[in-house]
């Protein structure tokens, strides 16, 4: 090893190791999306198909539509709601306040719980007959919500996961918020202007970065949902709740084995979280050569 | 000036009461959790018991008729081990990166990241198949390989971080002592980093904890983690809503108790590293 190689003894072996564990498997997930491979048969018996699998996908499978749908439609919501709400609680959080780190500290507690239980605990608490919120509105005589039924499980599902996310937002704004520098600040003041124009001139625009990362954090995490969606409504009533993740689990695994066209509905989530995923980069990296509070 | 003292104290009060809201709404389904634990079977169904004789029973009957013990024990097994080995191989990768200036150095380090978003969904298929050809399935091996994938990328960023705010002229003088660079790291620099080292393995013991999909699908019966015993309470006639909510206790509590020791590291581990508060 000659000096200017000397890096090399320190990554490669890492280097070497997600080659080995992510990339050699994805070449292969893709391979397998070319074929009519099916859990029944022998892998010697398949055969290769070309685009079959996409065709049939974007054609025949009137779910997979519906799955990319509301997959969409729950990461915009949930993602728009959590941020908006975790900005009003990094705001509330930043001031003056008796015991702060140890309200903040509760926070913590959604974020950090094992996802599987929070689906499972969410169940019981919004079961029609005997759930804690049911028996809370008729204290308010409002009637019993079916909150797991048809209509109601997707929001049901919404409402879990801003619950279990909203901190994580609240928590990087207040970070994003204590970090700011004090000197426009001033400034502002003293040209008179109203705390509402300080918020959209001032604070928002000095938050962008990490807000901009925060959202799409976020976005790449609803987008991939498996486990909430599985421990709560399995993708049911139906296909009520059948986000993405859920529809490559029942084409693959649970009714049909259809590990091919399976595999071609996860190339397709895997396109679309890679495009997030590089957009997030992109802006990460931006911000890094601004050389703000980022790594 | 009577009049605008007045308001900014009803004003504060409504502030401290949206915070109360919000600090119960966090704490709330777990409080629920730990209650339903101690309840009974009835009690359990009646959401308007709030005082009662809390009863073990769930507990018991959790580790002896569904045998919890062996879930632990394999989550702990491959919990640990990945963190382990993701330590070693991530922080000697972000040593590399911290401090040696080479060639499409960032477009690496962006690479690795772009590991940690990858959507479970999308990779089990292969891993599943994989795992069947080398007859891995259910064993903590592949467990324990498969979750390097995030562990790696989110170690090599973290401990980058750490390294980086450690100044090079530390180990430079430790050069000029007769150190080698290898000496150097273990002497001088993995010292200084050590509140970063544990924040980190904390964090990647949690992620691994936690993983449903991966662990759902490459597991069946031996290999089983915590996370899927969520499958015994699937069933749409009649959960034991006591048993569930105890498992929920004994899985979660190691994992807040953990998250409170990373406090200070929270923001920057949430976000993978990327940002720091």
């Amino acid at each position: 090893m000659g000096k200017r190689k000397e890096h090399y003894a320190f990554i490669l072996p890492a280097l070497i190791a997600l080659v080995i564990i992510v990339i050699f498997p994805t070449i292969f997930l893709w391979y397998v999306s070319f074929t009519n491979y099916d859990l029944s048969m022998g892998w010697e018996k398949k055969s290769f198909i070309g685009l079959e699998n996409y065709v049939y996908l974007f054609t025949e499978d009137k779910d997979f539509w519906h799955s990319l749908k509301i997959s969409i439609l729950f990461m915009g919501l949930t993602v728009a709601c959590e941020f908006v709400l975790g900005l009003g609680i990094a705001l509330l959080f930043h001031r003056r306040l008796w015991g702060k780190r140890l309200w903040m500290s509760f926070l913590i507690i959604p974020m950090v719980i094992t996802p599987t239980i929070i689906s499972l605990i969410w169940k019981l608490m919004l079961n029609t007959e005997y759930g804690v919120l049911n028996y809370m509105l008729s204290l308010f005589s409002i009637g019993k919500v079916n909150w797991l039924g048809y209509k109601e499980a997707f929001w049901s599902l919404i409402i879990v996961d801003i619950w279990e996310w909203t901190p994580f937002m609240a928590l990087i704004l207040y970070a994003g918020l204590q970090s700011l520098p004090q000197e426009p600040y001033e400034a502002a003041i003293v040209d008179g202007a109203t705390s509402t124009q300080i918020f959209y001139f001032l604070t928002l625009p000095l938050l962008k970065p990490m807000i901009i990362v925060a959202l799409l954090l976020r976005s790449i995490d609803a987008l991939k949902i498996f486990d909430v969606v599985y421990g709560l409504t399995q993708g049911g009533p139906g296909n009520a709740t059948e986000l993405m993740s859920l529809h490559i689990y029942r084409l693959g695994f649970r009714h049909t084995n259809w590990i091919g066209r399976s595999s071609a509905n996860a190339v397709i989530l895997l396109l679309i979280s890679t495009f997030l995923t590089m957009v997030l980069l992109r802006s990460l990296r931006k911000s890094q050569k601004g050389g703000s509070d980022f790594a | 000036m009577h009049k605008i003292k007045r308001k900014r104290i009803f004003k504060n009060i409504i502030l401290d009461i949206l915070i109360a809201i919000v600090v119960i709404a966090c704490i709330f389904p777990f409080a629920w959790m730990v209650m339903t634990s101690l309840k009974t079977r009835v009690q359990t169904i009646d959401p308007s018991v709030w005082i009662f004789h809390p009863t073990l029973e769930n507990y018991q009957s959790i580790f002896q008729k569904r045998n919890l013990f062996m879930y632990i024990k394999n989550s702990t097994i491959v919990v640990s081990l990945t963190t382990l080995i993701s330590l070693i191989l991530g922080t000697f990768a972000a040593y590399g990166l911290a401090r040696f200036r080479f060639p499409r150095r960032e477009d690496i380090a962006f690479w690795i990241l772009s590991l940690r978003m990858l959507p479970p969904m999308a990779v089990v298929i292969p891993f599943f198949l994989l795992g069947r050809f080398i007859g891995l399935l259910d064993t903590h091996i592949l467990l324990i390989i498969v979750y390097l994938s995030f562990n790696i990328p989110f170690t090599v960023w973290m401990m980058r971080g750490f390294i980086e705010e450690i100044p090079q002229e530390v180990e430079e003088a430790a050069w000029i002592d007769g150190c080698s660079r290898i000496q150097g790291l273990f002497r001088v620099v993995f010292p200084l980093i050590l509140p970063g080292i544990a924040a980190t393995a904390i964090f990647c013991v949690i992620q691994s904890w936690n993983e449903f999909a991966l662990a759902f699908f490459l597991t069946s019966f031996n290999a089983r983690t915590v996370p899927t015993t969520v499958t015994f309470f699937l069933s749409v006639l009649g959960v034991i809503w006591g048993e569930m909510a105890a498992v929920g206790v004994v899985a979660t509590a190691p994992v807040l108790l953990f998250a409170l020791l990373v406090q200070k590291y929270l923001v920057r581990g949430l976000t993978l590293g990327a940002l720091k508060s």
